[in-house]
């Protein structure tokens, strides 16, 4: 026989759910976390809705400037550049290219700081301890001058570009989640479940992770956005992705020569970087704005 | 105090060993043969060869190399430019100062707008001008610094013509390299142009020293915003209200002190920041500085002048950023006695 329900069923969310609550409150964030899907949407499916090609020059339609203006066509509708690119369309594409591979780039520096963080908070003594000397040298060296470091030793290119970024972005997650996880064991309810008799694994995996994940996810939006202006500023310095690649920064690069007769193919794809870099803070801000609520109650 | 400045010099001893075994390791790393990568000789006879692989120990083990490398730091040989073949010291020791000059003013600059635009959000807490700084805020540090230096070119220099958009100075003045901090080579030269020179290099750094500061300003701004709340929060500021004070008496006696006490605890990290924006502007506005020499040696795969340009530039981040630790601690004695908190 089926046990009767007494009591109303009471819901307990999990933390990640209580975030989500507390987070879709605020109405500036929601447009920043739409903008978000927006630019994954569009780096996912931009070789299908993009109109033309990255590559494909129309060469009747030099430096054609943006459609409202009054030499624009309404084909080009962001204009072309000197090689009678259209701009949307290489947006469109780079889309794929600077925000995407940040997103990429983000997750893989995430999984492995995550893990080595988590390995370091379970391990005591002077090995801890030098790692957090080391971490503090690391991290007080500048990003961008630790990813041209790299960059020197594995070569230009938008291969090596990631992956200097995902190696100057692990220490940053290591030492989020070392602190974390390090604050979370000495807490009564792992004590619990010490008792029952779990090893540090299952304590990690089942209690400790989805009270942390919050945190972790916070840092990825703000080492997002860093990996954005850092893929498009090693792209605008001639390291990372090569002229031909809609890359923003690169785009950047190739017509600064044109700044002054074409414009817009300069602060096209520089507004390109601002918004998906806004749309990146916005949503880690009411992230941490929504953890600092339940923090709070 | 003896026990923090203890701590502080261990911290910089360590972080000094640390950065010299990044960079020695990097000659192993960079492709080429390491001796050369240590030293530049890219043109060196056979002869000359054996003797550096004499005063390097490249015949006796890696530890025997490494301290050779140290002896050869602490006589302040970074060995030879593979590019240009000068001495890799002596280009550090003309292009750190304008690096120096730039960062340091872009922080001044950064500070002096960030700080008390922050004080004012927190006044205003959860009204329109908070709203407004926070929005502004947060544009400023997403804006790519790159476009923005570009986007500065365009407006104040091409379109307004007010600034000028490259270099140090203006290729008119002669001005004696002595110190290489231009502004204070200017004022030792006897040229009778002196005050026209220092006009024109004040114009000269304003542009991109705001374009660096535009993000690190912002993130004063956050900061000094979270810490005059936090200040505004505590019992003593309740007791001053409570005494009579008005409230412009309570900012300016007791608030801002002790909000400015926090925001200084973090301009050595936000330093480090700085430096790397630094970096990118150099390029844009052709600043003879360490950055923009870093970068071009990339290009020129000059793997001796990196090894030197990364030990230079982090040692300096350092040592800023150890200075400001002293500064804070000077300025609160719960920093340097943790004892006398609890």
């Amino acid at each position: 026989m089926a046990r009767e329900k007494i009591y109303q069923e009471e819901e307990f969310p999990s933390p990640l759910l209580q975030l989500w609550h507390n987070f879709k409150q605020t109405h500036v964030v929601m447009i920043g976390f739409g903008c978000f899907l927006f630019l994954i949407f569009i780096s996912i499916l931009s070789p299908l809705i993009a109109p033309y090609s990255a590559v494909e020059s129309h060469l009747d339609s030099l430096l054609l400037p943006p459609a409202w203006s009054n030499d624009g066509d309404i084909s080009f509708l962001l204009g072309t550049d000197n090689l009678g690119r259209d701009v949307l369309s290489r947006l469109m594409h780079g889309t794929s290219l600077t925000f995407g591979l940040s997103f990429v780039v983000v997750i893989i520096s995430m999984v492995i700081g995550v893990v080595i963080g988590s390995i370091s908070a379970l391990t005591k003594g002077i090995k801890s301890s030098f790692l957090n000397h080391f971490l503090d040298v690391v991290l007080s060296i500048p990003s961008l001058l630790l990813a041209i470091i790299i960059v020197a030793i594995l070569g230009p290119g938008l291969k090596n570009t990631l992956w200097a970024i995902i190696m100057v972005l692990i220490p940053q997650f290591v030492h989020i989640t070392r602190n974390a996880v390090t604050e979370e064991f000495s807490k009564d309810y792992v004590l619990a479940s010490k008792l029952d008799g779990a090893g540090s694994f299952r304590i990690l995996t089942y209690s400790i992770f989805p009270n942390i994940i919050e945190k972790i996810i916070g840092q990825a939006t703000l080492a997002q956005s860093a990996a954005i202006l850092d893929i498009a500023a090693l792209g605008f310095l001639g390291l990372g992705a090569p002229i031909p690649l809609p890359e923003w920064g690169a785009m950047i690069a190739s017509s600064i020569d044109l700044f002054y007769i074409a414009p817009w193919t300069v602060y096209l794809p520089g507004l390109a970087i601002l918004f998906s870099v806004i749309a990146t803070n916005l949503v880690g801000e009411g992230m941490r704005h929504a953890l600092k609520i339940r923090k709070a109650s | 105090m003896l026990l923090f400045t203890i701590r502080r010099l261990n911290l910089l001893i360590f972080t000094l060993v640390l950065l010299t075994l990044l960079s020695f390791s990097l000659s192993y790393m960079f492709p080429g043969d390491p001796l050369l990568n240590l030293t530049g000789q890219v043109q060196a006879t056979s002869e000359e060869l054996i003797q550096l692989r004499e005063t390097y120990k490249f015949d006796q083990s890696i530890f025997h190399q490494y301290w050779a490398y140290l002896n050869q730091i602490a006589n302040g040989d970074l060995g030879t430019s593979m590019a240009s073949h000068l001495p890799i010291s002596s280009e550090i020791s003309s292009l750190l100062p304008a690096t120096m000059e730039l960062s340091l003013t872009a922080l001044f600059i950064a500070m002096v707008v960030g700080v008390p635009i922050g004080f004012i959000a927190a006044i205003k807490h959860r009204k329109f001008t908070d709203n407004f700084i926070l929005t502004f805020a947060m544009l400023g540090y997403s804006i790519p610094v790159f476009w923005l230096g570009l986007l500065a070119i365009l407006v104040f220099s091409i379109q307004l013509g007010w600034l000028p958009s490259a270099g140090q100075i203006s290729l008119l003045y002669e001005i004696k390299h002595v110190t290489g901090v231009q502004f204070i080579d200017i004022l030792l030269s006897d040229s009778e142009y002196k005050w026209q020179a220092f006009q024109d290099a004040s114009a000269h750094i304003i542009l991109p020293a705001c374009v660096i500061a535009l993000a690190p300003a912002t993130i004063f701004i956050r900061l000094a915003r979270t810490a005059m709340m936090e200040v505004l929060d505590t019992s003593y500021i309740r007791a001053a209200n409570a005494k009579g004070l008005t409230f412009a008496q309570i900012i300016y006696h007791h608030a801002i002190r002790n909000a400015m006490v926090q925001v200084i605890r973090h301009v050595g990290l936000q330093f480090a920041n700085l430096v790397t924006i630094a970096m990118v502007t150099e390029v844009i506005f052709s600043w003879p500085g360490i950055g923009r020499w870093l970068i071009e040696s990339i290009y020129q795969r000059d793997y001796t002048a990196i090894q030197g340009g990364l030990l230079v530039l982090s040692s300096f981040i350092f040592a800023v950023h150890i200075i400001i630790d002293f500064i804070y601690a000077a300025l609160n004695p719960l920093a340097r006695e943790p004892h006398h908190g609890t």
